[in-house]
């Protein structure tokens, strides 16, 4: 049976898993959970995944969920994974399970945390949280320095020093990109002074070229609409500073 | 030549720490433990920033392999050293791969709400913050659903273990070792969390007899912390009880 692949792409961790299999030429079927309409705590999920998240997998009987081991599990069960995804040396492994160890807390947290608090809130019916924001900011401003000095430190174009990607490049990057959503004054005063996240991402999407591209033009399309909402916004503000002048003179 | 010994850079107050130590005690791996003391800033040494630039315990170095992260420090320990039992992180690619899953679940969930709770609740003026009692009430959400889910899912099945495993794994060593620092509450808080939790609690009792007598060595500095605690709490109980007093006696006359 084919392997089965649950999730919706407007989800990081899922889009990881997405490029993943198609860069590896991993026959999938893509089954789509729709958080924005609660695909996700529908019974028929919950038997795949009872934490009710995507993404998640079912591989014959086995069933898997959570983004790391779901990439360690791939890369481990199909044959034809190059090595530099998630090498056989100890060492270099280990250090690849280092630093996806540390993305939970650090670079997601912060990246979703501010994602959330400042754009996505309101399509998701819930309210922005400044506060929760501005502690966001500062676990990925700080997430993204360390990335910056400590694990891009080296010659190589990848993390750790490594000339290829690995797993732990990919769902980083994925984490990131959600970072386009953001305007692009936000977006620029958070990644500009990072320069070589910067030539990281890029490398990262060259080398999954066209499937990066692919998965991620969901996001390019919510990000033009939430632009369009801003500029709408910001007429209907200019509206109402007209108006109110003439208010005030009658 | 001899490779020198593996060191490992701890602090018995930290929870990751103390699955790490526990481990390579249990598993006969010779090693020499480092204190690294988090409440005086030793973490932060220029020493301990060689070991691990994030200035995080616990940290490892093995020759001239240097790492941090608890869970990936354990799973290195699991193929470098010879001789471990196969429970511990199984070679069957499908149990492993469970094991990492629930690894990866307890960042954001049991140890995030774990550590955030205890630090607003109780720990925080020994490490020089303030307690937020808005934070705590958030933590104590994310630590229930935690606990939920443990007890509903991870739990499942007949053996002791999670994932139905029959011994321990590296999993459960490390997540009954984040849940241990609930000790340090008063423990009418404790078991106002805790006591719901049947197979929870069976669990840690389970993995405690599993892993002693290294298990409760390790604890032994939770535990001394505890008393201190309670001590703390009854001398601001009578700080509290003083002043109204007086007001009392004010009143009087
Ligand atoms: N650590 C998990 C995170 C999974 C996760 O947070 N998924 C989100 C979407 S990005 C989700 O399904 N949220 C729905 C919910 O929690 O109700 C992973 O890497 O797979
Ligand atoms: N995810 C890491 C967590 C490491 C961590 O948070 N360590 C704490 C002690 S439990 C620390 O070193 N804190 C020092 C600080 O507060 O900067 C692991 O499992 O090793």
């Amino acid at each position: 049976m084919k392997l089965k692949v649950y999730a919706d792409r407007m989800s990081q961790p899922s889009r990881a898993i997405l490029i993943f299999c198609k860069v590896n030429g991993i026959d999938f079927e893509e089954i789509k959970v729709e958080l924005s309409k609660r695909q996700h705590l529908s019974p028929e999920f919950r038997a795949i995944n009872p934490l009710g998240q995507v993404p998640a997998i079912v591989d014959g009987r086995f069933k898997l969920f959570e983004s790391h081991a779901i990439l360690i599990y791939l890369a481990s069960a199909f044959p034809g994974v190059a090595d530099h995804w998630y090498p056989a040396d100890l060492s270099r492994r280990a250090r690849i399970h280092s630093v996806l160890d540390w993305h939970h807390q650090n670079l997601r947290r912060g990246a979703a945390g501010f994602v959330l608090n400042t754009v996505l809130a309101p399509l998701l019916g819930l309210p922005l949280n400044q506060q929760a924001a501005a502690e966001a900011e500062k676990i990925l401003i700080s997430s993204l320095t360390k990335l910056e000095n400590i694990w891009l430190k080296g010659n190589g174009k990848y993390l750790l020093g490594g000339l290829r990607p690995s797993i732990a490049d990919l769902s980083l990057v994925c984490e990131i990109m959600q970072l386009e959503l953001l305007n692009g004054k936000d977006r620029d005063r958070i990644l500009g002074p990072h320069k070589k996240v910067l030539q990281w991402i890029e490398s990262t999407r060259n080398a999954t070229r066209p499937h990066f591209d692919e998965v991620h033009k969901i996001l390019y399309m919510l990000k033009t609409k939430l632009s369009e909402q801003q500029s709408n916004q910001a007429d209907s503000v200019m509206e109402s500073r007209i108006r109110t002048p003439l208010t005030s003179k009658m | 030549m001899m490779m020198e010994k593996l060191k490992v850079y701890a602090d018995r107050m930290s929870q990751p720490s103390r699955a790490v130590l526990i481990f390579c005690r249990l598993n006969g791996i010779g090693f020499v433990e480092i204190k690294v003391d988090i409440s005086k800033g030793h973490h932060l040494s220029s020493e301990f920033t060689e070991v691990n630039p994030l200035q995080k315990v616990p940290a490892i170095v093995h020759g001239s392999f240097n790492l941090s992260e608890s869970h990936a420090i354990l799973v290195y320990l699991n193929s470098a050293f010879p001789g471990i039992a196969d429970h511990w992180y199984p070679s069957d690619i499908f149990r492993r791969a469970k094991i990492n899953s629930v690894m990866d679940w307890h960042h954001s969930n049991l140890r995030n709400g774990a550590v955030s709770y205890v630090i607003n609740t109780v720990l925080g003026p020994a490490t020089g913050r303030t307690l937020n009692p808005k934070t705590a009430a958030e933590a104590e959400k994310v630590l229930f659903s935690s606990l939920s889910n443990l007890e509903d899912i991870w739990l499942y099945g007949d053996g002791r273990f999670l994932l139905g495993g029959s011994q321990p794994s590296i999993a459960d060593l490390s997540m009954v070792c984040e849940l241990m620092q609930l000790e340090v509450l008063d423990e009418k808080d404790r078991s106002r969390i805790l006591s719901p939790y049947k197979k929870v609690l069976q669990w840690i009792d389970d993995t405690r007899a599993s892993t002693n007598p290294h298990f409760e060595e390790v604890h032994n500095i939770l535990y001394r912390a505890k008393k201190k605690f309670e001590q703390q709490c009854s001398r601001i109980a009578e700080t509290q009880t003083k002043p109204s007093d007086k007001i009392g006696g004010h009143s009087k006359m």
